[in-house]
């Protein structure tokens, strides 16, 4: 790396650009790795035989071995060449108000995502990438699947740079900064402070604002034209905590407990230990998938927490996560459709929540980007709500929470499902309820697993009132809250049918007075509004012009979030 | 708070055709079984007619169960809404706010247009949203698109 040389400007493309070079070359590597190192795995053991049959079969499969190997190398070859043509073709640009990219050989696509309908921004950068210093950027809008641009790969810099500046575009920050309105991060976080009394002391200022999370291989040597709004973290998921998580979960407690019962029986029931290990022997075969599955379980889980940090600036929620993929998401607060914050038994002794979120473009299956918070304590899911939700238009917001999370009932002034519900909810009947506050709605419901649905009011995109026979005959019916594509799905069952037509009719008008007061397509007065309290006053109080924050550019120090070494 | 009412006097109901039309499509459906279970039993023995019980007994459910749902379904326009009734066992009562249309289809089948009805299906940016008019009258069912189209523009919101 050259200290002297004035540093490379990473800008956004005004005009059509290709793709970095490199692209074919990333995708499929992964893939090759993974085959190789599974043919090593089975067949490498059988090299290393004395037996003299072994070793002549070792040699017939090597010989088949290099046959393979030439076929993956051919596919390989193909794949890079279709990619490279590809490639060629594949160009991107920034305009003033959206950002667009055409692609395709014999199919030509022309994308155009509009800067004002973005729904979020995620820089990912697979392990291969990562390693290279190439990341992959995906912009999300609210078509549904393959509607958002994905320029996969450019270099770090240019995908930050471009990411920068869209969302600077997109959040009218460059307006705001000319009007010289107030547009601080402090004066957002603040609010935080108010409502769920976030410890943010001792953490915030020991995180660097920009590049905190740059991964140590990658380290840019250039800085980005437009610099990444300055931002403040709000939590992290601790890994101790994360792996605890792990620990306190269905599948790793039914891991743990096959030996247990196989002791238990050898000690108990004087079973013979031979023949119990014996057993666990041939059905090998069938734990295999099982295994892998639990395996996945574990992956997953793992690495969707993996150093994960939120943070807020005023383009948006950030979120990073990840181990060997990492993945930094922008979220603008107002593209969040709804929220639930859900504690299986096992957490709840700890007191731990995880928050999932629906947002519109990110899809039902993508359960890792729709995580809010991967697991933290009441506190962490109560800021997690603040921070997708700023006003819930409660006086004590916290307390009206915290009995959603833990009441059962009538408690905090909820409306609960009807006792003549239990013949056929016979556990969850007492935990169920519904609220209405300002702004949003909040939905409990669970007895074992505890689930908090929170949907404000003017993103609900539908309503329905479903009842069932037996239900109409016990007069009881549901409420179904529809919202965007995601993971959450908000549903008020065995509502009283009164309660429940009431709460169908009153939510439509919610609805209706929430898209009245709705605030227009930019992010900033979304977050602004929670600094100054205020609902559709922008603030025009004349304040300082806002200096520019200078992040420093050069120096990046690892994060202490990421324990990966320096390669 | 205006309440959704119960009285049937602001409800538009869908056309009657909607039974005939779904009528068809349930004998077409139980015909061919019908008549392999004729041919079977000519050529067999008589006993086989017995099975025809068995496609007599759904026919005759099934078509009362059309319209029972057919004379259940409604919509009404409302102010900022619209309200789409449907099912008497299943009972469902769905609200879709005018802005959030994203877009509004009207389609109609080979036996919808035999019978002049058309399916008019509301679509927003949620897959939960099953919003959907069958049976309205094809010339209603038109101006119903384009009533609904300009309203989702002057209240459009954004997602």
């Amino acid at each position: 790396m050259s200290t002297q040389s004035p540093p490379i400007v990473y800008r956004a493309p005004r005009e059509w650009t290709r793709l970095h070079p490199v692209s074919p070359l990333l995708g499929g590597w992964a893939v090759f790795g993974v085959v190789g190192s599974i043919f090593l795995y089975n067949y490498a053991p059988q090299w290393t035989g004395v037996d003299p049959e072994l070793q002549e079969g070792a040699h017939w499969l090597m010989g088949s071995i290099i046959w393979v190997l030439i076929l993956a190398a051919v596919i390989v070859a193909i794949a890079i060449g279709i990619g490279f043509l590809q490639w060629r073709v594949n160009q991107y640009r920034l305009s003033d108000d959206s950002i667009e990219q055409r692609k395709g050989i014999i199919f030509r696509q022309h994308k155009q995502a509009r800067l004002d309908r973005v729904q979020a921004v995620d820089v990912v950068q697979p392990l291969m990438a990562r390693i290279f210093g190439f990341a992959s950027l995906k912009v999300e809008v609210a078509g549904g699947e393959n509607s958002g641009v994905s320029l996969d790969f450019v270099r770090l810099g240019d995908a930050e740079a471009m990411r920068n500046e869209l969302l600077a575009l997109a959040a009218g920050m460059k307006r705001a900064k000319a009007e010289g309105r107030e547009a601080t991060v402090d004066a957002v976080v603040a609010g935080a402070d108010a409502v769920a009394e976030v410890d943010t002391d001792g953490n915030v200022g020991a995180v660097p604002a920009h590049g905190s999370l740059r991964d140590v291989v990658s380290r840019p040597v250039g800085v980005t034209e437009t610099q990444a709004a300055p931002e403040r973290e709000v939590y992290r998921v601790p890994l101790k905590r994360l792996l605890m998580s792990i620990v306190l979960s269905w599948p790793f407690v039914w891991i743990m407990s096959i030996p247990l019962f196989a002791g238990a029986g050898v000690f108990f029931l004087n079973l013979d230990v031979g023949r119990v290990i014996a057993s666990f022997g041939t059905s090998l075969f069938t734990m295999v998938p099982a295994l892998l599955a639990l395996f996945g379980f574990f992956w997953n889980e793992l690495s969707r927490g993996f150093g994960f940090i939120a943070a807020l600036s005023e383009d948006g929620i950030r979120l990073r996560h990840g181990m060997l993929e990492t993945r930094r998401q922008t979220v603008p607060p107002g593209r969040v459709q709804a929220v639930q914050l859900q504690q299986s038994l096992l957490w709840r002794k700890k007191d731990w929540w995880r928050v999932t979120i629906n947002v519109a473009g990110y899809q039902d299956d993508q359960e890792a980007v729709s995580t809010l918070l991967p697991v933290g304590s009441r506190q962490d899911a109560l800021t997690a709500l603040w921070l997708v939700l700023p006003d819930l238009g409660d006086p004590d917001p916290a307390g009206t929470v915290s009995r959603a999370l833990s009441g059962t009932g009538a408690d905090g002034g909820f409306t609960p499902s009807t006792r003549r519900a239990r013949l056929f909810d016979p556990w969850q009947w007492k935990h169920r309820g519904v609220r209405a506050t300002e702004r949003a709605l909040l939905i409990r419901s669970g007895a074992l697993v505890r689930y908090v649905y929170v949907v404000p009011h003017e993103r609900t995109q539908s309503l329905s009132l479903e009842e069932g026979p037996l239900q109409r005959k016990r007069g009881v019916a549901d409420v179904h809250i529809h919202s965007t594509n995601g993971p959450v799905k908000p549903i008020a069952r065995h509502l009283d049918t009164a309660d429940a037509e009431a709460l169908l009719a009153a939510q439509a008008q919610r609805a209706a007075e929430g898209r009245k007061h709705q605030t227009p397509e930019q992010w900033m007065s979304a977050v602004g509004l929670a600094a100054d309290g205020t609902e559709d006053a922008t603030p025009e109080a004349a304040a300082d012009p806002v200096t520019e924050t200078s992040p420093a550019p050069s120096t990046t120090t690892p994060s202490p979030a990421t324990p990966s070494e320096p390669a | 708070m205006t309440s959704i009412p119960a009285d049937d006097a602001a409800w538009t109901y869908v056309s009657r055709k909607l039974i005939n039309a779904r009528l068809i499509s349930l004998g077409i459906g139980l015909a061919v079984p019908a008549v392999v279970l004729l041919v079977v039993g000519v050529f067999t023995s008589p006993w086989v007619f017995a099975g025809l019980v068995a496609i007599v007994i759904p026919a005759v459910w099934g078509s009362w169960v059309v319209v029972r749902q057919v004379t259940a379904h409604a919509w009404m326009e409302r102010d900022e809404d619209l309200v789409i009734k449907r099912g008497r066992m299943w009972r469902a009562t769905t609200v879709v706010p005018y802005g959030r249309m994203q877009y509004v289809e009207v389609e109609s089948g080979p036996l919808d247009r035999a019978f002049g009805i058309a399916k008019v299906q509301l679509h927003t940016a949620s897959p939960g949203s099953d919003a959907a008019i069958n049976g309205v009258p094809r010339d209603e069912a038109e101006r119903l698109r384009d009533r609904l189209a300009s309203r989702g523009e002057a209240q459009l919101a954004g997602l």
